[in-house]
């Protein structure tokens, strides 16, 4: 019935709440001494202790809860989206309603069968007190039912109730909801229309500087009072302060119990990737076991060959140098000098041990990116005011034709032995050849 | 003596791969583009090298893994595929250029881009403004400008990250003060409740 | 000599060092006291230190437990705890950020207790202990910037051992081959490789660690037993309780270093202050990129490496390691005010050649 459903979650609502500021506030002008509960702890306070202190405890840790969802939605939710923490606040927000309800159901006992109480018991205080149970108890059984409301009314309550204080009033939010949760956000607006008229007004009077107070000092006229309080206040101090601590290092450890030893957990049972992730991953470490493998095979063939193929004299450039790697397992570069013959160097930077870079200038030069060294592939020597001092050494080559033979050789710094001509070259292949050993 | 001839497997497979990569080199040549890199570099000062937009850190030649030397021939026919993309849309996965090099063949069209060789500070305003591949908060394009890579979620003005993260990462911060804070102002009492008890005076500030 | 007479003169100085009898409840917790005056704030960073370390022993506890020192797997293995472990990526920036806070912290400390000379007899102990624990802590930067084995790692730990096989060239006939071995041994194998990663990790992982926790234990008993030394020259006027008003504010700047360590651990990845391709897997067949440089705590001797002649820097660095160790004797007759300048001014040349140090080269380099 959508009629029904305006005045109930957009009427009532806004005549709830203007009458409880329009109510509040005249009532604070014209009847300021009666803002206040009409306390009856003087007619009888065994029964008040027991129910008023659970009731209240429970009602405001509830309340805090409520208000922390509508302040702080996002926050809040994204607080709520660790199980450890959402079952922490529930079973807060369920104890509390408990506690609350046990509370005021002493209270109403209480007053419906204490004579002294009866006397000073209005009409509006048994009704505010019936609405109260049903609020709590409907409360209670929307949190059972509808499990880990703390969560889903981020979504949808908050934005409703925000959405009728910026005037903006959207009621699509919470008309879909079961009649049972229904009930308990018309008792809500009920309970703010009746804040000015009932004794429920006393919620504007929170004394939250009893918190702060500082303690009371009593100075006593008797010696024996006055060393009995210097006692009593050591007492209660050291109580306060170790209360005080307790509530902090509980609460911080609470915290950090929400917070961390979820994540902790998680952190050393390591991930459980599914069928993708993992088969993406082996194939990563599949990839670098085989250049593990490769790197392997190449340090086994400088072990075991006397030669050791570099490229073909075909892919040789006088400005593009092919990289390789050398008996020492240092890299190398090959080029094809102005005269048709191999150069083939070291690509260790004599500096401070950077791969010197492969592309040759106009002058001849490499250049070792790390410090800014210029190697001429000519000679080796590196630029006057370079960092690097001494010269890319020359690496042994041979050029070896298609049938094995040595066609043209070189040690560095001797001369080149055999001769061939461009033709025979062509086909040839460039190979580095075990330093140390006289060549066959 | 002699070198063992001919050749041991692992130098066969070498020279059949470098085979391959000349008949490709010869055929379709195919360059990383250094005015990009140029550009880059000179822009913003950092050193970038072709990891950038290609798979290897060296460029698309040579004869390692993600590299034209190193294809096998479902890859081959990836790349050739890719290289005919000329008109933006098509969803491309060469080998040898890494998610963010696709993801400009896909936005922008090989035509596009073989145009902007020169112009390559027009490529950012080219990219759509809006895709942000590593999730890091910093649009690829402002990452291509910055020159931090845009694959990587670690990289990035450190400033734009630092932001990022700290609004997603609000409530846990929240969280971890208030059990900092707690939990300090909490041992403090609890050694100011051992020292009262022990009853001793002291010249401690009275309050918190 | 008269031998009974020098073991007696022996054991009163360590008597005096080690004071044993103080070491009771009311001396260490009751009755000890801090002098409040200009520089107490120095009181604090020795502690700060501590902070760090136990961060640096449980977030490289965790890391420990994925992280595989072996050159095929050791980058794999880092980006696994950062991209798939949950939680990973907090705990590892942690522990990056968490080492230049300790390494920073450690060399203010330094200056610090310098300053306020805090080796003055009978601290020497407490001072010598601090010089190697001031040593180790650049050790476990040093052997720990290996272990993830990208370009940076690999090739600015390469720069930095090739400084030892440099002094070769300044040692007469046989003996210049020695530094060239001495690198090898530390190396494990004539370039940096496998071997050099398993020692590095051995060291960072255990013997580092075992011989920080044997030193720490000697300095802050030392620490404890002493009590905080004066400070300045004049008797401090005002003193507060040690128990629980100093040991509260301790704990307090604890804290504010923690909740920064966590900001940034989470909000702020180290690799961003640095450029891509350094921390790509470290690749010996390929080109070695642009910009290797050693970790910031090494530039006030980087630079000047490259500016100035190497036998200027190894005299240097013998005289300023023989001045650190032989400092409780050479300057125990100064005031405190000539050490606070000297602290202003040696503070002032490392802040400098960190932060300008890559400016200068290049004012002087072109």
């Amino acid at each position: 019935m959508p009629m029904m459903d305006a005045f109930l979650f957009v009427g009532l609502p806004y005549v709830a709440m203007v009458l409880a500021i329009v109510g509040c506030l005249w009532r604070a002008r014209h009847l300021s001494y009666g803002v206040s509960t009409r306390s009856s702890q003087f007619l009888e306070d065994r029964r008040l202790l027991w129910g008023s202190a659970p009731w209240h405890i429970g009602i405001l840790l509830v309340l805090i809860g409520h208000l922390l969802a509508a302040l702080f939605p996002r926050v809040w939710a994204s607080i709520l989206t660790s199980p450890a923490a959402l079952l922490a606040v529930e079973t807060i927000g369920v104890a509390g309603s408990v506690l609350a309800l046990v509370g005021l159901a002493l209270l109403i006992y209480r007053r419906i069968t204490s004579a002294r109480v009866q006397a000073v018991t209005s009409t509006m205080d048994l009704v505010v007190a019936a609405l109260l149970l049903a609020q709590i108890i409907v409360g209670l059984m929307s949190a059972i039912s509808f499990r880990y409301g703390a969560a889903w009314s981020a979504g949808t309550v908050v934005p409703y109730f925000w959405s009728l204080l910026t005037l903006n009033p959207d009621m699509s939010y919470v008309v879909d909801f079961p009649m049972l949760f229904k009930l308990h956000l018309i008792g809500a607006w009920l309970l703010v229309l009746l804040v000015p008229f009932t004794r429920l007004v006393h919620v504007l009077l929170v004394p939250i500087h009893y918190v702060w107070r500082a303690p009371q000092l009593v100075l006593w006229n008797n010696a024996r009072r006055r060393q009995q309080a210097v006692e009593a206040a050591i007492r209660a101090e050291s109580r306060r302060e170790f209360l005080k601590g307790a509530v902090g290092v509980a609460g911080a450890g609470g915290l950090l119990a929400l917070g961390v030893s979820e994540k902790t957990i998680n952190f050393f049972r390591g991930p459980r990737p599914d069928s993708e992730t993992e088969a993406a991953f082996l194939q990563k470490k599949l990839l670098r076991l085989q250049q593990t493998a490769q790197e392997r095979e190449l340090e086994l063939e400088r072990q075991r060959s006397e030669r050791i193929l570099i490229a073909r004299y075909a892919e040789l450039d006088p400005s593009r140098g092919r990289y390789f790697i050398d008996y020492n397992m240092a890299p190398g570069l090959a080029f094809k000098g102005k005269d048709g013959l191999p150069i083939v160097i070291s690509a260790k930077c004599t500096h401070l041990g950077c791969t010197v870079s492969s592309e040759a200038n106009a002058d001849g030069q490499i250049l070792c990116p790390c410090h800014i060294s210029y190697f001429s592939i000519l000679t080796g020597m590196p630029n006057p005011g370079a960092p690097a001092k001494l010269p890319l050494p020359q690496i042994a080559w041979a050029l070896l034709d298609a049938s094995g033979k040595t066609v043209l050789s070189r040690k560095p710094g001797q001369p080149i032995e055999g001769s061939a001509d461009p033709a025979t070259l062509a086909q040839c292949s460039l190979y580095i050849t075990r330093p140390g050993r006289d060549s066959a | 003596m002699t070198a063992p001839f001919p050749p041991s497997p692992l130098r066969r497979a070498a020279l059949l791969a470098a085979g391959i990569m000349l008949w490709l080199l010869v055929e379709r040549p195919a360059r990383g583009y250094a005015e990009f890199q140029q550009y880059l570099v000179k822009n913003s000062r950092r050193p970038v090298n072709c990891a950038f937009c290609h798979s290897h850190s060296d460029g698309p030649e040579g004869t390692a893994a993600g590299q034209i030397g190193h294809l096998t021939a479902a890859e081959q026919a990836e790349l050739v595929r890719a290289r005919g993309a000329f008109e933006p849309g098509q969803k491309v996965s060469s080998p040898i250029l890494n998610g963010f090099g696709n993801h400009i063949i896909h936005a922008l069209g090989k035509r596009r881009f073989l145009e902007l060789r020169q112009a390559p500070a027009q490529l950012a305003e080219a990219l759509p403004q809006d895709s942000d591949l590593d999730q890091d908060g910093i649009a690829d394009a402002r990452e291509y400008r910055d020159g931090t890579h845009p694959l990587l979620r670690s990289d990035g003005n450190p400033w734009l990250i630092f932001r990022f993260n700290f609004a997603n990462n609000l409530p846990q911060i929240l969280l971890t003060l208030t059990a900092t804070v707690l939990g300090l102002w909490g041992l403090g009492h609890l050694l100011r409740a051992f020292a009262a008890a022990v009853h001793r005076d002291e010249n401690t500030e009275p309050e918190h | 000599m008269n031998l009974p007479q020098t073991i007696q003169r022996a054991e009163a100085w360590l008597a005096e060092r080690f004071p044993v009898g103080k070491m009771n409840y009311a001396s260490m917790v009751r009755h000890k006291e801090v002098p409040l005056h200009r520089l107490s704030w120095g009181y604090y960073i020795g502690g700060l230190a501590l902070f760090f370390f136990l961060v640096q022993a449980v977030t490289g506890l965790m890391l420990l437990f994925y992280y595989q020192p072996t050159v095929s797997d050791a980058h794999a293995s880092v980006e696994y705890i950062t991209e798939h472990v949950p939680g990973g990526a907090l705990v590892r920036n942690i522990h990056a950020w968490a080492s230049s806070f300790m390494i920073a912290c450690v060399l203010i400390h330094f200056l610090t207790a310098f300053a306020m000379k805090a080796f003055a007899r009978p601290r020497e102990v407490t001072w010598l202990t601090g010089v190697a624990l001031l040593v180790i802590t650049f050790a476990f930067g040093f052997t720990g910037y290996l272990l993830p084995w990208h370009q940076i790692a690999v090739n600015a730990t390469k720069i930095g051992l090739q400084t030892i096989e440099e002094i070769g060239q300044y040692l007469p006939g046989q003996m210049a081959d020695w530094p060239r071995a001495i690198k090898e041994i530390i190396q494990g194998e004539a370039s940096v490789g496998q071997a050099t990663l398993s020692r590095f990790f051995a060291l960072h992982v255990i013997i580092l660690p075992l011989a920080i926790a044997a030193l720490l234990g000697v300095h802050l008993l030392s620490v404890q037993l002493h009590g905080m030394s004066q400070g300045i020259d004049a008797p401090p006027r005002r003193m507060e309780k040690f128990f629980p008003t100093f040991f509260l504010k301790d704990l307090r700047v604890w804290g504010i270093a923690f909740m920064v360590l966590f900001v940034l651990g989470i909000c702020l990845p180290f690799e961003s202050l640095f450029a891509y391709p350094l921390f790509e897997p470290f690749n010996p067949k390929g080109s070695t990129p642009d910009g290797i440089k050693p970790e910031w705590y090494f530039f006030w001797v980087y630079y000047p490496l490259e500016l100035l002649p190497f036998w200027v820097i190894m005299i240097g660095q013998g005289l300023l390691g023989a001045l650190l160790l032989a400092t409780p004797w050479v300057f125990r007759d100064s005031n405190r005010r000539t050490l606070q300048l000297l602290a202003i001014a040696a503070g002032l040349y490392l802040v400098l050649m960190t932060v300008f140090g890559q400016s200068i080269y290049h004012l002087f380099k072109g």
